[in-house]
């Protein structure tokens, strides 16, 4: 790409390799005091033990920052881009840059979040682009493993290396190949067992098939608001596999660790990657089924390809 | 209900059998409004949708600020396109008419808050 024909992307999105917390502190804290001395508004969103360095750090300077625990606000890697980025920096002012902090992965994810933590800081590029945003992605060296690292350099176009200050431009860097990459088809849904609700279902069902799947989402401990998100996680995937999947489609809901699934599965294709993940236009009339299945689940996990698409969400008991 | 039969045989496209879902709406009297009875999901979605057309019609007729009142203390559930048309339909009131939803399912005030948050023009009642 030529940037003579083409104006600088105005998104920036750095990758902070750090090694201890005094690279980590060198890192941030430079980062959000260059921020505020323009004025900028500033957010950051990290593991809440790293939240509390930077805060001390900060002293009274952190009064006009937004800070957010990324362990809850992000626990839902698809989440983090209408929850939390969007929804600060459309917040604000055009005009200015905004500047936010984003660590939404650490050592703790489990095998079933990593994957979705990729796709989400890939998706990012594609979701800011053309946006005077700057948004930091600290990644602990010392502490995630080199499969991470090494994506890490993949879904940022540019890298700061640990214990430096300056940004290096990554030669991996390849966001669609890290969505891709990815897209893993899931480990099949348990097919039988008293613990399993399974059923297929077409626009006739729709009512039925929420009732029974909230029903059994009871009798494997959810209660309350809990229980009121499965049953809306439930209409909208079924409800989407009805009029955008083919009319029909297979529910399954069981738990697994401290988790109860929920599962659609139908013979339609999901084109666009970014689908629930952005917050729609004031004027757009559908398109937010996908969006509160993400901000309402502990994680979502999609596969999508010719044969069809699998939705699973994990709602904690 | 009967136990859950096995997810490997309900594969072979055997769907449930029940009821079909209903939206009942009829006109309140003493007040201007609806009270609903049944649940807002895609195969009622147009029942739905026509009672909120008529709100926006007749509020062409009234003049003044004007209170229309959504009964929905017997809607069992909201879906987000249901939710999505009352946001449409307080949009298109641009004020003239506030819309006061009396005792609706919890999760439909969650979702507007989540999904349209700052709408105006919607308000919710408990009593």
């Amino acid at each position: 790409m030529s940037t003579a024909t083409h104006p600088v992307e105005p998104f920036v999105h750095p990758a902070l390799f750090y090694a201890d917390i005094d690279q980590y502190l060198a890192g941030t804290v430079s980062f959000i005091r260059a921020g505020l001395a323009a004025g900028e508004p500033v957010a950051v969103a990290v593991p809440g033990e790293n939240l509390a360095l930077i805060q001390d750090a900060l002293g009274a300077d952190g009064d006009s920052v937004r800070f957010l625990d990324m362990r809850d606000a992000g626990r839902n890697p698809g989440r983090i881009i209408p929850g939390v980025l969007r929804a600060f920096a459309d917040q604000q002012a055009p005009g200015r840059r905004v500047r936010i902090i984003g660590e939404p992965i650490w050592a703790g994810r489990s095998p079933d979040e990593y994957p979705a933590c990729a796709q989400h800081e890939a998706l990012i590029n594609a979701a800011f682009q053309g946006r005077e945003v700057t948004i930091l992605c600290p990644y602990d060296t010392s502490r995630l493993d080199e499969r991470v690292l090494a994506d890490a350099h993949a879904t940022h176009p540019v890298v700061i290396p640990a214990g430096s200050a300056a940004e290096v431009v990554s030669a991996a860097y390849d966001p669609d190949g890290v969505v891709d990459r990815y897209n893993l088809p899931l480990p099949p849904a348990p097919g039988a067992g008293p613990e399993v609700f399974g059923t297929a279902f077409a626009e006739d069902s729709l009512s039925a098939v929420r009732r029974l799947a909230t029903d059994h989402g009871a009798r494997l401990g959810l209660t309350g608001t809990a229980l009121e998100n499965l049953a809306l996680i439930t209409a909208e995937l079924t409800t989407n596999s009805v009029v955008h999947g083919g009319g029909a489609g297979t529910l399954t809901v069981w738990p697994q660790d401290g988790y109860v699934l929920c599962e659609v599965r139908d013979k339609g294709r999901l084109a666009d990657p970014l689908a629930g993940r952005r917050p729609p236009a004031r004027e757009q009339r559908g398109g937010r089924g996908l969006l509160l299945v993400n901000l309402l689940s502990d994680l979502v996990r999609v596969h999508t390809g010719p044969e069809g698409t699998t939705i699973r969400s994990y709602l904690g008991r | 209900m009967s136990a859950p039969e096995p997810a490997r045989l309900l594969r072979a496209a055997v769907v449930p059998k029940q009821a079909a879902p209903r939206l009942d709406v009829y006109p309140l009297t003493g007040r201007s409004g609806f009270r609903a009875v049944g649940e807002v999901i895609l195969p009622t979605r147009d029942t739905w949708e026509r009672a909120l057309e008529r709100v926006v019609r007749e509020a062409e007729d009234v003049g003044g600020e004007d209170v229309y009142y959504l009964e929905l203390s017997a809607v069992t559930f909201v879906d987000v396109a249901g939710a999505g048309a009352l946001a449409d339909t307080a949009k298109s009131l641009e004020g003239r008419r506030r819309l006061v939803l009396d005792r609706p399912p919890d999760s439909l005030s969650r979702i507007l808050g989540l999904l349209w948050p700052g709408l105006s023009g919607i308000e919710v009642s408990a009593s």
